[in-house]
């Protein structure tokens, strides 16, 4: 356990190192700055405003499993999405990227999964019922 | 006596540090702010066990594609499909990573609040450590995925940003699970009875997996174009039935000169114009364009092999080839063919596609097709072919 920690932190050390002094040196990035700019706002925003609000989420709607799975679901399958949905139209002059109905699959998507929920949840609601 | 007794032995980089006062434990550094019992360490380790996987197939097959761009003479023509399963493979583990990665925050928040918010020199450099990994993670999966979208809204430039910072992200990784060793070891084999929420959490957080996968590996993996929804590409979408990356009009390229000869410059130059080469015997080779990006499609190409050419130039065998596109500028408007792909029956000068005329987009009025190989170094609109 010792040797294998001790070549983990030599081995991250030696990555994390080596990362770095690429994004220092790299003569395309000119402004490494940007780079911690947008590295500090995207975990000020995922750790100050996305978990707070899932976490509130979490204790006031999702109290039973079918619903918080579906919300699981729904959430991974927006952040796959929504910047297709966003960009949809935006190709640049090639028609071939982003050629699909993206707003459309991404509605039937939250509605396929809010149907399976809401069975889902009856299932269990009638068996409890019933037991 | 008192001074006789020496100091308790403390590493200088272990020195404890000053718990601060009470009255600061305000909000969620309250004791109890997260009531849900899985910001526990069994569910941290599963999926910290998924995500690690995720990320360490994303870093190989990154640092893989990025060594095939630097330089591709290394690389071995077969198997024809290589290029497209480790690209196919690298998008489709980045994607996964992005539920996975959320799901284990989630587990760990409650850790960002912990009291107090250092005990010592070192666990104030972990956590430090962990902010580092976490924010390099979050911004290459953000990057990667609006990378696939061709969308830039971000001022550094993409390709070598998300190179480095994948150093920077499994490096943090490693020392991450370094710090972490005994926490994960205790709770890596499951302990009866199993918590029945923590079951039901990780199979949403499989099936999350499972969902995005299914919706957008359609690009890369032909049998699940059905289930395509997200996917920026479909294999099957496009002029002649296949995507583009650059279009004729975007590169330039879209009328060709009338007097267009391919020009081969070896021991015997040659200038041949389409209608030459097509009097030069044809083969026809089924070959992905596998890009960078994750997306693939296989296509039927039939054209002249580049073996032919370069024999009927009296090139020597083993001789690398240099090939420059019609297109006025773009890094591969240049690119190396090494002898392994050069000398490969089934690398063509393709002039035609699925049994058609090249389409501008496609490289009219020739292209290189070679197997195994980054969709970027399959050149379009092929000028020049110079024996090295």
């Amino acid at each position: 356990m010792r040797t294998l920690r001790a070549v983990l932190v030599l081995a991250g050390l030696a990555l994390t190192g080596y990362g770095l002094y690429g994004l220092l040196t790299d003569h395309f990035v000119q402004h490494p700055l940007e780079i911690a700019e947008w590295a500090v706002g995207g975990l000020l925003l995922h750790d100050g405003l996305w978990v707070p609000l899932i976490c509130v989420l979490g204790a006031t709607l999702a109290r039973s499993t079918p619903v918080r799975t579906g919300l699981v679901l729904a959430a991974a399958v927006t952040a796959v999405a929504l910047p297709a949905v966003l960009r949809a139209g935006v190709d640049g002059g090639n028609p071939t990227v982003l050629p699909l109905p993206y707003l459309r699959n991404w509605l039937l998507a939250l509605a396929a999964i809010a149907v399976v929920a809401t069975v889902w949840a009856l299932i269990g609601r009638r068996r409890r019922r019933a037991g | 006596m008192e001074e006789n007794t020496p100091p308790p032995h403390r590493r200088p980089y272990d020195l404890p540090l000053p718990t601060p006062p009470d009255a600061l434990r305000r909000g969620p550094l309250r004791e109890g702010t997260f009531g849900s019992a899985l910001h526990e360490p069994r569910t941290a380790v599963v999926l910290g066990r998924w995500l690690g996987a995720a990320l360490l197939t994303c870093f190989l097959t990154g640092l893989f594609s990025h060594l095939v761009q630097e330089g591709p003479g290394w690389l071995p023509s077969r198997p024809v499909n290589g290029y497209r399963v480790t690209q196919g493979l690298h998008v489709i583990s980045g994607i996964a990573a992005i539920p996975l990665l959320a799901a284990k925050l989630w587990a760990v928040y409650p850790k960002l609040f912990e009291w107090p918010p250092a005990r010592s020199v070192l666990h104030a450099l972990e956590r430090l450590g962990i902010a580092v990994l976490v924010a390099a993670m979050l911004l290459e999966l953000f990057t990667g995925l609006f990378n696939t979208l061709q969308w830039y809204p971000w001022p550094f430039p993409f390709r070598q940003t998300h190179f480095w910072l994948g150093w920077l992200a499994t490096g943090g990784l490693l020392l991450h699970v370094a710090a972490k060793a005994p926490l994960v070891a205790a709770h890596w084999r499951r302990v009866r009875p199993g918590l029945a929420q923590r079951r039901a959490f990780l199979t949403a957080v499989a099936a999350s997996v499972g969902a995005v996968t299914l919706t957008t590996a359609g690009q890369s993996v032909p049998w699940l174009r059905v289930t395509d929804l997200f996917a920026p590409r479909r294999p099957d979408l496009g002029p002649q039935g296949l995507p583009v990356n650059r279009t004729a009009v975007q590169a330039g390229t879209a009328t060709v000169p009338a007097d267009w000869r391919l020009a081969v410059d070896g021991p015997r130059p040659l200038a041949l114009s389409l209608a030459d080469l097509a009097r030069l015997p044809q083969y026809e080779a089924e070959l992905p364009i596998a890009c960078v990006e994750g997306w693939s499609a296989s296509a039927r190409w039939t054209g002249v092999r580049v073996r032919d050419l370069l024999e009927l130039a009296g090139a020597p065998a083993g001789a690398r080839v240099r090939i420059t596109s019609l297109e006025a500028d773009g890094p591969y408007r240049v690119t190396d063919l090494p002898a392994a792909h050069a000398r490969d029956p089934l690398t063509l000068l393709a002039l035609r596609v699925n049994g058609e005329v090249l389409d501008p987009d496609h490289g009219y009025p020739a292209r290189i097709m070679a197997p195994n190989r980054p969709g970027v170094l399959q050149t379009k609109w092929v000028a020049r072919m110079e024996v090295l």
